[in-house]
């Protein structure tokens, strides 16, 4: 078993496996939605305008779902048709898009599902209900109608500023049940498209009446009927033939339209950013592995696993740009998703230049990171949402937002590789000389590229600004928070030119960009809300505290006295305890090249 | 080099541990100076912080409101960090560089930094923004500069022309009396709120002693009471400051009448300016904006404001508007859009807001004669730092195509 060759042999197939696996993965995400026994993945492309976008229902489901219950399927007991999802292992499924069709077809069945997630512990007391349940059916709400809605009265009367805890989740609830009763609103729905050049999305309650008036066909509201009709008779035939029927016009009527809608399904049932997720986390491991043992077999697999999944997370970056018709980035979500994209890709380069698997470490873990964030931000219901006016402009979204991105995105690479020399400094024998050298100057370059982008990034949004309302720069909270970026990155850079920090501490100093950047990128967002009152903290703050927390404890770990770091030991009875030190850089220098070559 | 006794004291200003330490305190000023907005406004953070030579930052403004932690640290403001890091920068150059064309990127970024400073330092002084609120239909032949209030007083006796006496803001405090030749009477301030609540009915008894009681005009026809409220947050840019005055009426030394004047009924068409009785005179009054008349009108022949389908999110807004200036003689019609503004003299126009109900729109006004340096700036430090960090970006990779 263990002879040398096999052994050997072993390790040469290593990353053609892994990369096996990892496309096999990546291309189980272009598989067809399996049909059960309604079509239910031709209803999924049936057209709706909501929040001002045409998307599929398929679409609709999934954010009406998350925005009322925070999560995209749930499951059914067969007894009285509501259960918990935790005591409902084993029962059946019910995905988003059934969970539409019971809205639309069968009202009074889907309100009794327990679906509305309800956390506040004060909003259960009103309810009456036991303070350990998480999600309640709308009969349930319905049945203290009146109380919930004057305490909703009463919040709404506070001024947005200074409102409590109890009253903002009250306000979220009322927010939550509009959506489902908007939903509920069959015939109030734009699911009409447009028939002749100048019209616009209408609903079936205006079809209908079209109809009645001026005579003519009214493909929709039949197609909905039969729908409808077929649901809740559990008849599988109509269903499919009502949506076919429909398909088939939508087809020759909005082609270009439908074109775009399939494209969003099948991106909605790919969900290529969570399996990114999941090859960020392997090429994580493997690259982390490497350290340890095995390292050209488990770098060379890293490597090629890191390169799937970048693959992947620029298909989804693309995807949306197309489904939406826009640069990438328009709001936090889409941002979150590109600086990990962008953070990745650096990543990729200096794995590319390097070769020891700190470049994929530290893709994999900005990658997995942003996604994660991502992830959560995507909780909020549909994340391609339209832009206010003075926003709405693709040429300042292409440089200014794209640029200002990407140098969140290098900051927070050069901190992720700031913590990594710290830690594999304090707690492995692994930072050698050389690996303290390369890591720094990695460091150093993106700290570079950092300060390019943001720079760069921070003056084209003053432009913008200059052009939409003639302020060049108005020192508001997003403003500053970039320029924060900016001075941060230069003061880091003039720091090293001048001596007065070296390898280490230009770790440190790296580490400390990621608390600059998560301020200026979340933190300043999060200015007006909960000041006032900070008896609850919203999950956001909770995360960014945490984050920031962190990061205070990786500073504090870099700045341990030498003689603790594990790796400074073991160099430390081969040189002196201080040859570490490197000659102090010229004045408005790179730092010289201080590896022995 | 060292031997001169003028490159002794300019060395420790041209030093990079100056420009790093300079570097970290502006990063704090601004840190502190985002914070101060949740309860200042940003014109006033901007006077307190940015454009100040110093600052008191007091500490709660990082902390909880309710904590009400006492105390804070006096810094240098805006003023004082920019002017040193523009001293720094230009002794530096002077003093350590040498020119050659390994620094040319490095000389470049710098200079862009030195317009850029430039640039907001010629903004902070000269740059003066307005707004001009146009209704469909309406001339308009006046910006008003919605960051400062004036009470007016107007004789509308002459049919050819109102005669308006403008009383600014700076005297509007308590306790003044106001003696203006060109009035037949004084006005007494008796008070002066920089932001007031109006409120219906009977006085607070906290603020009664106070507060002096409007005997004639809107106060008594709506039975309304002013109360002074906190300046409105920079954190929430819907919110804007409301300013209301007491003043009285004062001839022969005998009071004809306290009167409440307020922002809030000249901004709500239906009050507008209210009639003052003087003997058998009648003049009008308000407190309104700051106007800044113009050689030129504009008027709105149309605004649009269309919104995505299904939903209250403005896509855009549009306004369609007629300028007519005799000196210029120009007359033509220009429709200014979002991100698309009108210059003309010295001036820009921006679609700023709308009135509500989209009957009319709000045009910013912007003279800034700095507009064009930061432009110049971006290009020339961006081009800096392509040059610079493009070069080490090549020699590191040619270094490891060789290894």
């Amino acid at each position: 078993m263990n002879t040398p060759s096999r052994s050997a042999r072993l390790l040469r197939t290593l990353p053609w496996l892994a990369l096996a696996l990892a496309l096999l993965y990546a291309g189980a995400a272009l598989l067809p939605a399996r049909d059960g026994r309604f079509a239910l993945s031709q209803f999924a492309r049936l057209p709706i305008v909501d929040l001002g976008r045409p998307k599929p229902l398929d679409t609709f489901a999934r954010s009406t779902l998350l925005i009322v219950s925070n999560k995209q399927s749930f499951y059914l007991a067969e007894t009285d048709g509501t259960a918990e999802r935790s005591e409902a292992k084993g029962h059946a499924e019910r995905s988003a898009l059934e969970w539409l069709l019971d809205v639309m077809a069968r009202p009074e069945v889907a309100r009794g599902y327990r679906i509305v997630r309800i956390d506040h512990p004060d909003i259960k007391a009103v309810l009456g209900a036991d303070p350990e349940r998480k999600y309640f059916s709308l009969d349930e709400i319905v049945l203290r109608r009146a109380e919930i809605e004057a305490q909703i009265q009463r919040a709404n009367e506070v001024p947005a500023g200074d409102r409590n805890s109890y009253q903002r989740a009250i306000l979220e609830l009322a927010q939550h049940l509009s959506v489902y009763f908007h939903a509920e609103s069959v015939a109030e729905l734009l699911l009409v498209p447009p028939t002749a050049a100048g019209t616009e999305w209408t609903t079936i309650t205006a079809e209908r009446h079209q109809v009645d008036e001026h005579g003519g066909d009214s493909p929709a509201t039949d197609a909905y009927l039969q729908v409808m009709q077929g649901w809740r008779d559990d008849d599988p035939a109509v269903f499919a033939s009502a949506v076919a029927q429909y398909q088939q016009w939508l087809g020759t009527a909005q082609p270009r339209l439908m074109r775009k809608i399939d494209m969003e399904v099948r991106f909605n049932h790919a969900a290529i950013f969570l399996r990114a997720i999941g090859l960020y986390v392997i090429v994580f491991l493997l690259a982390a592995l490497s350290w340890l043992r095995m390292t050209p077999a488990l770098v060379k697999s890293a490597l090629w696993v890191l390169c799937v999944a970048l693959v992947l997370h620029t298909l989804g970056l693309v995807a949306r740009t197309v489904i939406q018709g826009r640069p990438p980035v328009t709001n936090l979500y889409s941002s979150a998703i590109f600086v990990g994209w962008g953070a990745a890709v650096l990543g990729l380069v200096l794995e590319r230049f390097y070769r020891n698997g700190i470049g994929a470490v530290t893709a994999a873990g900005t990658g997995f990171l942003t996604l994660l964030v991502a992830h959560n931000l995507s909780l909020d219901g549909d994340t391609m949402t339209m832009m206010q006016a003075v926003l709405d402009t693709n040429f300042w979204l292409a440089t200014h937002v794209v640029v200002i991105t990407l140098g969140y995105a290098s900051t927070f690479l050069a901190g992720f590789l700031g913590i990594l020399y710290i830690l594999r400094g304090v707690f492995t024998r692994g930072l050698g000389a050389q690996e303290q050298t390369s890591l720094t100057r990695m460091i150093y370059g993106i700290v570079c590229f950092a300060t390019l982008f943001s720079f760069v990034g921070t003056i084209l949004g003053g432009i913008w600004a200059d052009q939409s309302w003639g302020r060049f720069w108005g020192w508001d909270p997003k403003e500053n928070g970039a320029l924060l970026i900016v001075l941060w990155n230069a003061l880091v850079l003039h720091a090293r030119w001048g001596g007065m920090i070296r390898q280490r501490g230009l770790a440190v100093m790296a580490v400390a960009g990621n608390i600059v950047t998560s301020w200026s990128w979340f933190g300043t967002n999060m200015l007006g809300v909960g000041l006032h009152a900070y008896g609850f903290i919203d999950s956001a703050i909770f995360w960014m505290f945490t984050f920031v927390g962190t990061q205070l404890g990786l500073i504090g770990l870099g700045l341990l006295p030498l003689h603790r770091w594990r790796s400074m030991q073991a160099t430390s009875q081969v040189r002196a305890p201080r040859s570490v030190k490197q000659p102090t850089a010229p004045p408005l220098a790179p730092p010289a090249p201080e590896s022995p070559r | 080099m060292s031997g001169s006794p003028i490159r002794a004291l300019i060395k420790p200003l041209a030093s990079l541990r100056l420009t790093v330490a300079l570097l970290a305190c502006s990063i704090f000023l601004i840190f502190a100076g985002t914070w101060a907005q949740i309860d200042m406004g940003i014109w006033t953070t901007l006077g307190t912080y940015f454009r100040a030579f110093f600052v008191w930052i007091p500490f709660r403004i990082f902390l909880p409101r309710h904590w009400d932690v006492p105390g804070g640290i006096p810094f240098p403001g805006g003023w004082v960090i920019g002017g040193l890091l523009m001293i720094n920068l230009v002794t530096a150059h002077a003093v350590r560089f040498r020119y050659n064309r390994k620094r040319a990127g490095i000389l470049l970024i710098h200079f862009g930094l030195i317009l850029l400073l430039v640039g907001e330092l010629v903004t902070g002084l000269k740059a003066h923004e307005s707004r001009m609120s146009i209704d469909e239909g309406q001339t308009v032949d006046f910006a008003e500069d919605t960051r400062s209030v004036e009470l007016v007083i107007i004789d509308p006796s002459d049919p050819a022309r109102d005669w308006v006496v403008a009383i600014p803001e700076s005297r509007l405090h308590q306790g003044k009396l106001i003696h203006d030749t060109r009035l037949p009477f004084d006005v007494q301030v008796e008070a002066y709120f920089h932001n007031a609540e109006l409120f219906e009915g009977a006085q607070d008894v906290a603020t009664s002693a106070a507060t002096p009681v409007a005997n004639s005009g809107f106060a008594v026809e709506l039975g309304a009471h002013a109360r002074p409220r906190p300046p409105s947050s920079g954190v929430d840019q819907d919110e804007i400051d409301l300013p209301a005055a007491y003043v009285s009426v004062l001839k022969d030394g005998r009071n004809l009448g306290t009167y409440l004047a307020a922002l809030y009924f000249t901004l709500v068409p239906r009050f507008g300016l209210q009639d003052v009785q003087v003997g058998d005179k009648t003049y009008r009054m308000a407190l309104r904006y700051v106007r800044h008349y113009k050689p030129y009108s504009i008027s709105l022949l149309d605004f649009k404001h269309d919104r995505y389908l299904g939903t209250e999110t403005p896509r855009n807004f549009s306004s369609h508007i007629r300028l007519v200036d005799p000196t210029h003689n120009e007359n033509r019609e220009v429709l200014i859009y979002m991100n698309n503004p009108l210059r003309y003299r010295g001036e820009t126009f921006y679609q700023a807001s709308f009135k509500q109900g989209d009957g009319g729109t709000v045009l910013q006004v912007v003279r800034n004669p700095g507009w064009l340096l930061p432009y110049v700036a971006c290009t020339v430090g961006a081009l800096g730092m392509m040059l610079q960090f493009g070069t080490h970006l090549l020699r590191f990779i040619r270094r490891t195509r060789t290894a």
